[in-house]
This record gives structure tokens, C-alpha cells and sequence, in this order.
């Protein structure tokens, strides 16, 4: 009998915890703001920050938090911001530092999780010495954050979110992907509403949409539905959890509403895991997603090495040296190559260093950083133009790539979409 | 209702694997007398050794499910050495924090090895895809279903050949029905719950590969959401009876499946642990009529 009692009360405490985890909530503390005027620690303990450390090459040590998901199912981005950080600021502290302060970042492993993503941020903003955070990866991560970035009055400059109602949600926060607003209408009109007719013959109707059930996918989900009213498609919808492996029951429910396209609004394994079930049932349908960008991760896995087209506004252009070379040496550091994630990541840390630069001979502090970054003129950055919006996120233009024989190739360049949405 | 139908197919493909998962966890328990939470990390275990086998040998199925049973096996012995054996006198809450240490040791520890990405395992069965007419009614049957199915199958009754009709069936099903009496009986109990929790082990390390080929993907996480699954699936028969473990795990993946048909994907756990508390509240010893029923 107790066994049962003690089986019955494991399974009600597992569901419980289960269901817990389906939410997104973060964590809204109660611990008081500290001091956010604090100064960039110096190195060697010295009083004086103008004055160089005993290495004689720094005025001090500025500190940067980075928020990662290392593990899970979003750890290759992961891997790629801890990859691109590094380089980043190894770089600028060969070069001299920012504004002649050293740069070090501690990575934390946010596993892709919005609750532990919340959990570290208040870490990093409860540490004084932490001047600036950079990440997190997803836009629900990124937003749990917001609210906690707010209240310490710390900068969270993430290379990746693009829920259009993010960076909006506090003047700390800051993105560089560009806006859900701009690319799901993009995808909708340009790759749905002119690319599969003319160069595909697919004269598309209806549409059936899978996308995750986070707090970015309803954000895609909702701006594509805006442009796919004004294009008057039928558009059949099904959502699934984060982590979720077994698609082939969306699969059969979707098939059996005969659509004319497949789209898939996520950024992880789910992408190339939705469209392999697809074609495991031979169902020959085109294939688009919306958020991997030009992953190799997704190209590698992808059963069928010829279907599969994608927004992106960047691609590593072979016949540019300084984009080859920086792919090229990113591939050898991580052991794929990369997307337009990590070279934002690299692009955030040259941020925080030219706003540093702009604060002069100022205190650098949290706010100085925070206002330098919002006053800093358009940055030409590794993956692109980069200028902040009032918001203090940014716009991009975007292209089509499309998977031919397993390699990432531009099949329209940013000219396609030229008229805009 | 073709389309009923082909969800119907999904659930009994997918619970198929839950009751694979769902045996080797009730000869765990049963045998060993303790319940386990590193079954999803012993899973993944299996899902790598397999997948290593497709990488250097080549999509070799048979091969492959023995080095799945393989590697699930060695694991067992690790977790029986640090979890169990000391601990047979211990409260079993001793036990059981141990496999949750353990877990997490496994999961981080393949995170390093085996890399955080996930890894692709594709073509291993062909894509070949039956269409059987039933009333009017299309079925669209994959080859990898018949073979997942059919292998469970197999799987299941020579399990419960090796429990009726060996020396070593018979030991473990003493030493599961009563320890004491089997030791005076002249059995070595900690050699035979050592060989329970390894073979327990060596199922889940298939049901591990399993997932794999039907998802096309293996990853160093994979283990900790089928853990709870097979958790759920083995209380359904009793902790204990695998024949009702493997039942509980069927009716899982087919209440899962058909849940998903009338809402969405995102409240398949909902269905799945709804049905077991439904089951628990009327029948407290899940499926089994039998008091003291063991493997």
C-alpha cells in the first residue's frame, strides 16, 4: 500500500513539475537595486582608473556578462556566441582595449531555459562589477530578462532577439537581429507570395504553419499573419512545446489539411526534425522556415538536401576575404559553420567597445555605457549596417537562401525584396 | 477517418517505444527493489552507442542494437555499484537521490564527450512508405514503423522467455518476489539484482536507439523527458509487471497521440499525465488485478 501512496504521489509531483516547466514566467525577485554608478574596477587593485595597471597597459578591467545556451537545444548558437565573444574581445584587448580598459566576459549556460536565463541575468545584474550583459539567445529568454535589466539598470545587448516588442520593454534593453515585424511579413509576401510562384510554380493558397509555442514564435507567428491576411492566404496552424521530438502526429493532422506550403517558425533541431518527419510520411511538399537562418546544423541533418528555403540578411559570402576568412577561422573553432548568430555575437561586444570609446574620459558606468550605446552613430559591423532605432533595436533587409545539395546557397539577393513590406 | 487512423498507427508506433522503455524500467524496479531516475541518461547511453556504430561500422541495425544493449549494460553496472549495492539496507531515498546524482553526472558528462549538438541519424531504415485501403480508408504505413513495432514485439516475448524458461529468469523472479527467502535459497542476490538493473538497463539503451531512428536524432538531453514516460508507464502496470508496464506504455502513447488530434502538440504531456493520475485515483495499483504481481 505504501508503495502505491508513494508511486501515486511521485506522479502527481512529476506531472506537476512537468506542467510547471511548460511555462515562461520569470523570475521577478525582490532584492533591492545596488549602486549602479559603480566604477570599472581597476587592475592590480589600483585606486586610480586613469591611471595604467601594473601590466602597464590598461587603465582597469571592464566586466561583461554573456548569457548562452550551451546545452539544450539551442546549444550550437550557444557555442557560437561563447566562440565570438571571445574572439571579440581577445581582439580588442590586443588592440589596445576600449577606450584603454581591458575587456573580460564570464559565459554563463542559460541551457536555453527562460527561467534559468532569468536567474543568471540576476546574477550578473546583483554583480556590481558587471558593467554590461550580452545575450540571451531566444526573445522569451531575452524578454523574462528585460524586466530585471530594468530595475538594476543594467544594459542587455542581445545579438539574436527579435520579438518586435523586446528592446521596447526597458531603454537597457537592446538587440541587433532585427525586428519579427520586418522578416515574418518578408517571408510571407516575398518567399510565399513571389518566389514559389515564379521560380517554383507553386501558386500558393493555403498555408500550413508549425511553429513553437514560445513567446518568439507567437511573435512570428502573429507578424506573418499580418501580411498572410493582406495576401489572402488560408492559413492552418499547429504549435508545439519547446523540446518536443515526436512531430509525426502534426505531421499526419497537417498533411490531412492539404496545404501548399510547409512553414516552420523555430530556431532549433525542431526545424530540420519537422521537415525529415515530413518526408518520412512522402509527403512532397516545399519547405520554409522562418529563424534557423543559414544553420549548418540544419542543412547537415536535413533528409532531403534540396528543399528548404529561409529568410536571412546575412550569408558568408565566399567572394568577400574578410567574411571567407572570419567563416573560415570560426569553422575551425567550433567545427561548423557559422550563421549570421555568432557574427552578431562578435558584432555585440564591438558595440559595448565603441560605446565605451564614446564615454571619453567619463565614468564609465552602467548608465554612461547604456546611453553611449543609444547615441552611437551607424556601426558597420561583421553582419551588417548597424544602427539603433529609437526602440533600441535595430531594422535589417532581408534575402532568400535556400538548401541546394545540402549547402546554403542565395537563391534572391536583398534587391528581391527592395519594395518592402 | 483515414486520418484517425494513421494518428491511431503514430500512438501505437510511439507507444511501442514508451512500453520498450516501460519493461526495462519495471525489471529495474522490480528486481533491484528501488526506483531509478538516471533511465533517460541510461537511454542515451544506449541511443550514442548506437549511433557511434552507424558513424564507424554504417547503418547496421542489428549491430547497432547490440551495442545499444551494450552500452546500457556497462552503464547498469555503474549505477548498480554506486547507487544500489550499498545501499539495500538504506533508506531508499538514499538510492534514489543517488540516481538523480548520477543523472546529472551522465548528462553532463555526454554533454562533453559526446558535444551538445545534436547529432543526426538518418537513412537508417528506408523511407518506404505502404498504402492499405481499409474501408475506403487510406493507412499510410512506414517501413520504420513495421520495424520498431515488430522489434518491440520480439524484444518483449523473448524477455519473458528468458524469465519463464531460464535458470537466470528463474533467480530474477525470486529475488524480485522475496529477497530474503531467494538468499536462503542459495541465489546470490546482489549478483542477480546486478544482472536485473543491466538488463533493465540493456532495454532502455534499445528503446534509446529506437527514438533515435524514429526521430532521426540522438542528443546528449534527450533522456530526461522519456525518463519521466517510462517512470509513468511502469506505475500504470504496478512498478513491477511488465506485461502492465509495457500495457501502460502502449496506452500512453496512444492517449498521446489522439489528444494531440483534438487540441495541440504543446498539451501532449498534459494527456499523458492526466490519464496516469485518472488511472492511479480509480486504480491505485495501475493496471494490475493481482496483488504482488513481479516480473
Amino acid at each position: 500500500m505504501k508503495k502505491r501512496v508513494l508511486a501515486l504521489m511521485m506522479s502527481l509531483t512529476l506531472a506537476v513539475g512537468l506542467l510547471a516547466g511548460c511555462g515562461s514566467g520569470s523570475d521577478d525577485g525582490t532584492t533591492a537595486a545596488p549602486d549602479t554608478t559603480a566604477s570599472a574596477e581597476t587592475d592590480g587593485g589600483s585606486e586610480d582608473a586613469t591611471e595604467p595597471a601594473a601590466e602597464g597597459e590598461f587603465k582597469g578591467t571592464i566586466k561583461l556578462g554573456g548569457l548562452a545556451p550551451m546545452t539544450g537545444t539551442y546549444a550550437e548558437y550557444g557555442k557560437g556566441f561563447e566562440i565570438a565573444f571571445n574572439k571579440a574581445i581577445e581582439e580588442i584587448n590586443a588592440a589596445g582595449g576600449a577606450n584603454g580598459y581591458k575587456l573580460e566576459i564570464e559565459i554563463v549556460d542559460t541551457q536555453g531555459d527562460t527561467v534559468t536565463s532569468s536567474t543568471l541575468c540576476t546574477d550578473f545584474a546583483e554583480d556590481e562589477e558587471v558593467m554590461a550583459i550580452l545575450g540571451d539567445f531566444t526573445s522569451g529568454a531575452c524578454k523574462a530578462d528585460a524586466e530585471i535589466v530594468d530595475r538594476y539598470g543594467v544594459t542587455l545587448l542581445s545579438p539574436t532577439a527579435s520579438a518586435d516588442d523586446y528592446a521596447s520593454m526597458s531603454p537597457y534593453c537592446f538587440g541587433i537581429m532585427g525586428r519579427q515585424d520586418v522578416e515574418a511579413p518578408f517571408l510571407a509576401k516575398y518567399i510565399l507570395g513571389k518566389y514559389l510562384p515564379e521560380e517554383m510554380g507553386v501558386d500558393v493558397q493555403k498555408v500550413g504553419v508549425i511553429r513553437v509555442d514560445s513567446d518568439w514564435g507567437l511573435s512570428c507567428y502573429n507578424n506573418f499573419m499580418k501580411q498572410a491576411e493582406n495576401e489572402a492566404y488560408e492559413v492552418v496552424v499547429e504549435t508545439y512545446a519547446t523540446g518536443e521530438k515526436d512531430f509525426s502526429t502534426l505531421i499526419t493532422k497537417m498533411q490531412s489539411e492539404d496545404p501548399d506550403v510547409l512553414v516552420v517558425m523555430d530556431q532549433g533541431d525542431a526545424v530540420f526534425q519537422i521537415f525529415n518527419q515530413a518526408d518520412a510520411v512522402g509527403w512532397e511538399i516545399p519547405h520554409v522556415a522562418l529563424g534557423p537562418g543559414t544553420s549548418e546544423q540544419v542543412a547537415a541533418q536535413l533528409t532531403d538536401n534540396n528543399n528548404l528555403i529561409v529568410t536571412s540578411p546575412f550569408f558568408f559570402d565566399p567572394s568577400d576575404p574578410d567574411l571567407a576568412a572570419w567563416a573560415e577561422w570560426f569553422e575551425g573553432e567550433a567545427g561548423f559553420a557559422p550563421t549570421i548568430h555568432p557574427a552578431c555575437a562578435y558584432d555585440c561586444v564591438y558595440l559595448i567597445a565603441e560605446a565605451i570609446e564614446a564615454i571619453g574620459d567619463g565614468e564609465v558606468t552602467r548608465d554612461a555605457i547604456r546611453d553611449a550605446l543609444a547615441e552611437l552613430p551607424a556601426y558597420e559591423g561583421l553582419s551588417g549596417t548597424i544602427e539603433f532605432t529609437e526602440d533600441g533595436d535595430i531594422r535589417r533587409n532581408y534575402m532568400i537562401c535556400g538548401v541546394k545539395d545540402g549547402q546554403w546557397t542565395v537563391l534572391e539577393g536583398f534587391e528581391y525584396g527592395a519594395e518592402g513590406v | 477517418m483515414g486520418y484517425i487512423l494513421n494518428q491511431l498507427l503514430n500512438g501505437i508506433c510511439q507507444g511501442s517505444i514508451y512500453a520498450l522503455m516501460a519493461i526495462g524500467y519495471s525489471v529495474i524496479v522490480g528486481v533491484v527493489g528501488m526506483v531509478t531516475f538516471a533511465y533517460g541518461e541510461v537511454m542515451m547511453i544506449g541511443a550514442f552507442s548506437a549511433y557511434y556504430i552507424f558513424i564507424y561500422v554504417g547503418n547496421n541495425l542489428p549491430l547497432a542494437i547490440l551495442a545499444a544493449f551494450a552500452g546500457s549494460f556497462i552503464i547498469g553496472i555503474v549505477i548498480y555499484k554506486l547507487c544500489y549495492e550499498r545501499f539495500f539496507t538504506a533508506p531508499r531515498h538514499i538510492s534514489l537521490l543517488c540516481t538523480i546524482g548520477i543523472s546529472m553526472l551522465l548528462k553532463n558528462l555526454a554533454q562533453i564527450v559526446f558535444g551538445p549538438e545534436t547529432k543526426p541519424v538518418l537513412n537508417v531504415v528506408s523511407n518506404t512508405t505502404f498504402k492499405l485501403n481499409i474501408f475506403g480508408a487510406v493507412l499510410n504505413i512506414r517501413l520504420l514503423q513495421i520495424v520498431i513495432i515488430v522489434l518491440v514485439i520480439i524484444l518483449a516475448v523473448a524477455l519473458t522467455l528468458f524469465f519463464n524458461k531460464t535458470k537466470y529468469g528463474v533467480m530474477l523472479r525470486a529475488v524480485s518476489q522475496n529477497k530474503d527467502a531467494s538468499y536462503l535459497m542459495g541465489i546470490n542476490v546482489k549478483r542477480t539484482a546486478l544482472l536485473g538493473n543491466c538488463i533493465g538497463c540493456g532495454f532502455g539503451g534499445i528503446a534509446g536507439i529506437l527514438l533515435g531512428i524514429y526521430y532521426f536524432s540522438v542528443s546528449a538531453t534527450m533522456g530526461s523527458a522519456y525518463s519521466m514516460k517510462a517512470f509513468a508507464a511502469s506505475v500504470l502496470g504496478g512498478l513491477v509487471d511488465i506485461r502492465f508496464s509495457a500495457l501502460g506504455g502502449l496506452c500512453i502513447g496512444i492517449i498521446e497521440n489522439l489528444g494531440i488530434v483534438v487540441t495541440a502538440a504543446t498539451f501532449r504531456d498534459i494527456f499523458a499525465f492526466a490519464f496516469l493520475i485518472l488511472v492511479l485515483i480509480f486504480r491505485p495499483q495501475g493496471f494490475v488485478s493481482k496483488k504482488g504481481a513481479r516480473v
